[in-house]
Order: structure tokens, then C-alpha cells, then sequence
């Protein structure tokens, strides 16, 4: 029996997918200790309960792909490799869970995240600054700065920073990246306090 | 069979323990995924090392933790700091079972390799040989990124890593570079660390 190929694109999508959002997560949950956000860290709470269900939809793709048995162990592979972003997830969720506990996180652990080499930067975009009005994808945010934008909070809320989303003056941008790009996004969002500096 | 040693105390700073076992777990997903991707047993033995040295950072993190907290309000904020701490030795634990996909031979489909966007990025571990250029030259003065499109990420002398060296970082005989970049570059690279081409070319 042969894997059809609509299965296979299926299973990939979905691996990329668990992938991607296991690494967001843990982004976002270093960003929930920074910022001591609880909404942030129950944005990473909420996205662990939907890899879980992915992961079991992805477990369950692939085991019923009809795998020829010289590919078992590539197929192996790949189960192997959900288990591992399932993995990354639950440990993202245990770093947010710090903050949702009624005690302040240790300043040692802003301390540790601030200088580690990926940080994460929280930045209000103002009037002046050259994005407002751009959507994300125009913007090229990570192309000027080196940071990717994980989560734009506006009006009270946390929005995914899809690439059509427009940006206004007044949001926040969540974003992360080496820490080389964290003055080169500043100046992006916020031009005239850079300058007054 | 498992080589586990004995950790001793030493008084480090929980804040540099915790940058240092921060920045190294992400590094060895990096890696990880890249040595699956690319069928690396030598980067996935990397990881594996990786591994073991955070299990070594995870214990002495605890043992300065432990000793720093004096009353009933220092110890509840310090088992966060525990706990994240315990979070990253778990991610190095994951990109571990991704090394061990590969040194046990099991291999992944080959079409997910076309699914991971940042490929045409590889990644690879270079031993630098007694011959090669590289040895006693400093990272900047070589102008890699130049000369042949690749970038260190980091350097390991012997079981100490340095995670995006700086400029002046002198490499010398033996260290291991993880580097990034096109497949071309690397290629370029591993033959230059091996000492095979010996000039740099502009």
C-alpha cells in the first residue's frame, strides 16, 4: 500500500505546525517572566492544550498513513519528532505557570532572561514611528531588525500577529531575536525617544 | 551504559547558570532539528554533550538556589527559579531524543526536510585540526561571513561553550565550531578546519 500524497502534506503541515508553535511558546513564556504578564503566560497555558490535541491528531495521521515497511523507521522519525515539540511545549507551559502562581517571579530570572543571547523585547509603537499603518508583512520587521514580532497586545488584548494584521499607534509589540536587534527595533517603533536619548 | 559524575559545589551566580542554561538549550533545538534534518551524527554527538553539561549546570543551579534562600519568603520565590531551570534541562532532554533519532539510525522522512523553511541555513560541528588556518587566529581578523558566507554561533574549548563569541574569541587546536550557514560555506569550512585548504580566499 503507498502513502497517497495528500496524507503525506497533511502529516508535514502539521509537524511544521506542532514545530512552530512549540517555539512560539517557549518565546512566549520567557516573555510572560519578563513582563510578569499572567495574560501572556495563560496565552502559553491555552496554546499547550491545543498541542496536545494536535499532537494526538499528528500521532494519528501518521499511524494510519499505511506505512510501507521499509519506511518504518523514516515514519519512526516522525513520531519521534511530535513527541519531541510535545515535549518542548509541556516545558514552555512549567516556565509560564511560574508567573500564574500568587508569588512575583525572582528577579534573577528577569536578570537571566534580559542577558541571555535571544531575549525578549516589549516596545510601544508611537504616532511618529514609520509602521503605523503598515500591515506586519509590509513592515519587515524581522528583515529591518533581526526580531520576529510573537504577540501584539492592543486596546487590553494579546492579537497573533497574522501578516495581514495593520499596526496602529499605541500597540505593543511583543517580539524576539539576538539582542543586537533589540536597539534596531526601538528605533522602528518608537523614533523620537531613540533620538532624545 | 550511562557515565554519570559526580557534581561538586561551587559557588556560581544563579543568574549566569541560568543565561548560560537558557541560551545553550535553545542552541541544541537548533541543532538538533538541524543534525535530523541533514543526517549529522557528528552534530547530533554535540547535542549529546550539550546535554550532559546542562544536567551538570541543573545541579549546581539547585545546590547556589539552596543555599541562597534564608527565610520562608526567599525559598517561595525561589522555586520558580528552580522550576524554569528544571524546564530548560527538560528542552535539552528533547533535542537529545532528536540526536539519538539520529545516532540510533532512525532517520525521518525526507520530505519534512523540504517542510522546514530556514534549510537552505544548515548547520554543522567542525573540529579545528593542528594544521588548520584557523588555529591561534582570532574570529574577527578571519572575516568568515565574508569570505565564505558562514557564521560561528559558537565555540566549545574542551567542555566549556561560548555561545555567540565575540570578535576576539582565539581559536585554538582542538575547539569545536558550530557553525551556520549555505551548504557551499560549509562545505568550505569543514576542509578549512580539517587544514585541506589552506588560504582564505576573498
Amino acid at each position: 500500500m503507498i502513502t497517497s500524497q495528500g496524507s503525506f502534506k497533511k502529516i508535514v503541515d502539521m509537524l511544521v505546525e506542532l514545530k512552530d508553535t512549540s517555539e512560539l511558546m517557549l518565546d512566549l513564556a520567557y516573555s510572560s517572566i519578563l513582563l510578569n504578564s499572567k495574560e501572556l503566560a495563560e496565552e502559553v497555558q491555552a496554546l499547550e492544550e491545543h498541542v496536545d490535541k494536535l499532537h494526538t491528531d499528528y500521532e494519528l495521521l501518521v499511524l494510519s498513513a499505511g506505512i510501507p515497511p521499509e519506511e518504518s523507521k523514516n515514519f519512526l522519525g516522525l513520531i519521534r519528532i511530535g513527541v519531541v515539540t510535545e515535549n518542548i511545549a509541556d516545558a514552555a507551559a512549567q516556565i509560564a505557570e511560574v508567573v500564574l502562581r500568587e508569588i512575583e517571579p525572582h528577579p534573577v530570572l528577569a536578570l537571566a532572561i534580559e542577558e541571555a543571547e535571544e531575549t525578549v523585547v516589549r516596545i510601544q509603537v508611537s504616532k511618529e514611528s514609520l509602521l503605523v499603518g503598515k500591515t506586519l508583512r509590509e513592515a519587515q520587521v524581522h528583515e529591518e531588525t533581526g526580531m520576529w514580532v510573537l504577540v501584539v497586545r492592543r486596546g487590553g488584548k494579546w492579537v497573533r500577529p497574522s501578516p495581514s494584521l495593520r499596526i496602529d499607534a499605541g500597540d505593543v509589540l511583543i517580539a524576539s531575536g539576538y539582542a543586537e536587534g533589540e536597539e534596531d527595533l526601538k528605533k522602528l517603533a518608537s523614533p523620537e525617544n531613540q533620538s532624545s536619548n | 551504559m550511562v557515565r554519570v559524575e559526580k557534581v561538586e559545589y561551587r559557588p556560581v551566580g544563579v543568574r549566569d547558570l541560568l543565561t548560560e542554561m537558557k541560551d545553550l538549550s535553545e542552541l541544541m533545538i537548533d541543532l538538533a532539528y538541524s543534525a535530523a534534518l541533514f543526517d549529522s551524527p557528528a552534530l547530533a554527538e554535540e547535542v549529546m554533550e550539550m546535554e550532559s553539561h546542562i544536567d551538570t549546570l541543573t545541579y549546581l543551579l539547585n545546590m547556589n538556589v539552596m543555599l541562597a534562600a534564608r527565610d520562608v519568603e526567599d525559598a517561595e520565590s525561589l522555586v520558580g527559579v528552580t522550576k524554569v531551570a528544571r524546564a530548560t534541562d527538560k528542552i535539552s532532554d528533547a533535542a537529545a531524543d532528536i540526536a539519538t533519532i539520529v545516532l540510533q539510525g532512525i532517520g525521518i522522512h525526507p520530505i519534512v526536510r523540504e517542510a522546514f523553511e530556514k534549510v537552505e541555513e544548515q548547520l554543522t560541528r567542525v573540529e579545528v585540526k593542528p594544521k588548520s588556518i584557523l588555529t591561534g587566529r582570532q574570529l574577527g581578523e578571519l572575516e568568515l561571513a565574508a569570505k565564505m558566507g558562514v557564521d560561528i554561533i559558537a565555540v566549545r574549548h574542551n567542555k566549556k561553550w561560548i555561545i555567540n563569541p565575540e570578535e576576539n574569541e582565539t581559536i585554538k587546536e582542538g575547539d569545536v565550531l558550530i557553525v551556520r550557514g549555505a551548504p557551499q560555506g560549509i562545505e568550505e569550512i569543514e576542509r578549512v578546519a580539517k587544514g585541506t585548504i589552506q588560504k582564505l580566499e576573498d
